[in-house]
């Protein structure tokens, strides 16, 4: 073998490498350097990040549709089965505590006020031009949950995946930004100091073990299309409640969903490839993304408002933006907001309530929305 | 159906149904509670 050989077999990832591919591996370490020295939710971009330069490099057989590739069967297995967002699912119950909103069930209606958002979105998308699926799609980043994202866009839309995804999880981390000018232009500084009383109302040890299977099974008989996330939401809630696997509760909110994370991580990173997200109709899908979470964010904080004026004041209109999925990032940011208007407000409580009602809700939205679909006749891709 | 309609009706379904579920929930919640009220644990001695 000739060294001309030798060097342009070498050279072969050099020459198959574009600028649109380039661009991509740049933004992948612009995202490790967000979570680097930043500190952009770590966990999430990390894996992405290095999934995109995994992806985007030429002939690494490591993009998501290179077929027996290793993240390829990761995909296969993993997102495309909906496995991984499900899994998820069993990690968030097992770390959220009901408690807040078990104590003050009055703030769950918070959590369907916050999802307003995704269904103005779904008829802006249509507007738009979307099809009938990937307007759901869109309009789902609006839940502020990235795996009820990744779930609906894996049925409907799996083109769209990459964008949806990435924008889902992109502004999950991005709350602390995005709220608080909405909540300062909708509320007045009086409305913004109101001390909602602290109250900390005690739940019995019953009502925790059997709100995962009276609620579950509830709102899996009314929305069956979403049960498989409502029931792996319950199910790792009951594995913390029930007080007698620990060992399971701690893997489920542990190490379980820091592998999960980590695979659906890269596997979304992986499938983010030049050709196809560098296109106009990401941008768009970022765009109604970020209106989808404004709105929520709108009408969460005028829902707030009215309740305020039912309760006679009683009800600080900032919790509102807490309705949203976004847990607990939502309820920090009122807190924060609260505190900034009223050093003695201490909102958080409260907060945390309407945010857990918030991911009960957007797991409801997506489930009326899988139904309506199905019902049409509009079957999964 | 036109987009419009569909938009509209998956909008006023999708709302309706999670305001209803979630109001439903907190009286699910509220039951719970006064069938299950809590109760101070009592502390033993000597621990």
């Amino acid at each position: 073998m000739a060294w001309t050989d030798i060097f342009s077999a070498l050279a072969t990832g050099f020459s198959h490498l574009t600028w649109q591919s380039g661009f991509l591996i740049l933004l992948g370490c612009l995202l490790l350097y967000l979570a680097i020295s930043r500190g952009f939710e770590p966990y999430l971009l990390i894996p992405i990040g290095f999934g995109i330069i995994l992806g985007n490099l030429p002939l690494s057989g490591l993009a998501a549709s290179d077929e027996g590739g290793v993240l390829n069967i990761i995909y296969q297995a993993g997102i495309l089965t909906e496995i991984l967002p499900c899994l998820i699912f069993v990690g968030l119950g097992a770390m959220i505590d009901f408690g807040p909103m078990l104590a003050n069930p009055k703030v769950l209606i918070f959590g369907a006020a916050g999802q307003f958002g995704i269904f103005l979105t779904l008829l802006l998308a249509l507007a738009l031009g979307f099809s009938r699926p990937e307007a759901c799609s869109i309009a789902i980043i609006g839940a502020c949950d990235g795996p009820t994202a990744i779930y609906v866009t894996s049925k409907y839309a799996r083109e769209l995946l990459p964008a949806v995804s990435i924008a889902a999880y992109s502004y999950m981390s991005l709350v602390p930004i995005i709220q608080p000018p909405i909540m300062r232009a909708l509320t007045t500084k009086a409305e913004r100091q109101v001390v909602m009383a602290h109250e900390e109302k005690k739940v019995s040890k019953r009502v925790r073990i059997l709100f995962p299977i009276v609620g579950g099974i509830m709102c899996m008989l009314i929305a069956p299309m979403g049960a498989p996330l409502m029931g792996m939401l319950m199910l790792g809630n009951f594995l913390k409640e029930s007080g007698v696997v620990s060992r399971l509760a701690d893997v489920s909110s542990g190490a379980m969903v820091n592998i999960v994370t980590l695979l659906l991580g890269l596997c979304i990173g992986c499938s983010m490839l030049a050709g196809d997200f560098l296109q106009w109709q990401t941008i768009l899908v970022f765009i109604l993304g970020l209106i989808a979470i404004a709105l929520d964010t709108v009408t969460g904080v005028l829902l707030g408002k009215l309740m305020r004026v039912l309760t006679k004041g009683k009800i600080n209109p900032l919790i509102g933006a807490a309705g949203t999925s976004a847990f607990p990032m939502s309820a920090r940011v009122v807190q924060r907001e609260g505190q900034r208007a009223n050093p003695r407000s201490f909102l958080l409580w409260h907060a945390i309530g309407a945010n857990t009602g918030g991911q009960i809700g957007s797991v409801m939205a997506a489930s009326v929305m899988l139904a309506i679909l199905a019902g049409m006749g509009i079957t999964p891709v | 159906m036109k987009d419009w309609v569909f938009g509209l009706t998956m909008a006023v379904a999708g709302m309706g149904v999670t305001f209803i579920t979630l109001y439903l929930l907190t009286l699910v919640i509220k039951l719970l509670a006064r069938f299950f009220p809590y109760k101070e644990e009592k502390k033993e001695e000597g621990k």
